[in-house]
């Protein structure tokens, strides 16, 4: 699958759908699907609800991500929202702020 | 402990300036998309587009929008009014409608391109006047 790279001085403000893998390293505004893996690396901002497959943050994400597999946020991660996944680790020096829905 | 899983290309390279960007082949975007670097677009794109460096419409990719940049190559579907301040480059397979406008504008054999120029280029000395505008209502190559 290709991949997109959303570069450190780019920003997007609209709906971003995506079937290849995305990696974000500028700003993302509105809503991000992905049907593939997302990382958001560090420095890179999503204002926007997500949904994706794995997903990767060791940036900021303000919205409600679902995840049709795991999340992962990485020391210097920050995170306000909802996360629906089937797994999640929140590494030490990530920041959280929302609800946990693992479907238990 | 926590490591990212695998380096992308643009991050092994460093963006210690402004780093590009690849929109894929299978990524569609509707909204507006300003970026300081190059943006290379494979997938879709509809809305508008600023970007300062080069934007690269590749083979395959589609963009319908205005377009405002430093400079413009296309290989794939254009539509919408361009101002660039460089060069715009329409290589063969494009397809552009729209009214064009830059420094320098070239048409490879094969691309297909209906709309106006509006571009400067310098006369020679013998016809006088430094700037002028050119209209071609339909270019096919």
């Amino acid at each position: 699958m290709a991949s997109t790279v959303i570069g450190a001085g780019i920003t997007i403000e609209g709906e971003v759908s995506a079937d290849d893998e995305i990696v974000v390293q500028g700003t993302i505004r509105g809503k991000l699907e992905a049907r593939e893996g997302v990382t958001v690396e560090a420095g890179g901002v999503v204002e926007a609800d997500i949904v994706s497959g794995p997903l990767t943050v060791a940036g900021s994400i303000t919205g409600n991500i679902t995840s049709s597999d795991r999340v992962d946020l990485q020391s210097g991660a920050r995170v306000v929202g909802n996360v629906k996944a089937t797994r999640i680790t929140i590494a030490d020096g990530a920041q959280f702020k929302g609800n946990v829905d693992m479907d238990v | 402990m926590a490591q990212t899983r695998s380096p992308s290309p643009a991050s092994r390279h460093g963006a210690a300036h402004a780093s590009p960007a690849v929109i894929g082949a299978g990524t569609r975007i509707r909204g507006r998309l300003t970026g300081d670097g190059d943006v290379t677009i494979l997938g879709h794109l509809e809305g508008g587009v600023q970007v300062r460096g080069e934007l690269f419409i590749g083979e395959g990719g589609r963009v319908v929008s205005d377009v405002d940049a430093g400079a413009l190559r296309v290989a794939g579907v254009l539509e919408g009014d361009v101002s660039v301040t460089g060069d715009i480059a329409m290589l063969a397979g494009a397809r552009v409608r729209g009214d064009l406008h830059g420094a320098h504008v070239s048409l490879e054999e094969g691309a297909d391109f209906e709309g106006r120029l509006d571009c400067e280029f310098d006369l020679p000395s013998e016809l006088g006047t430094a700037a002028t505008t050119t209209h071609a209502r339909s270019a096919r190559r």
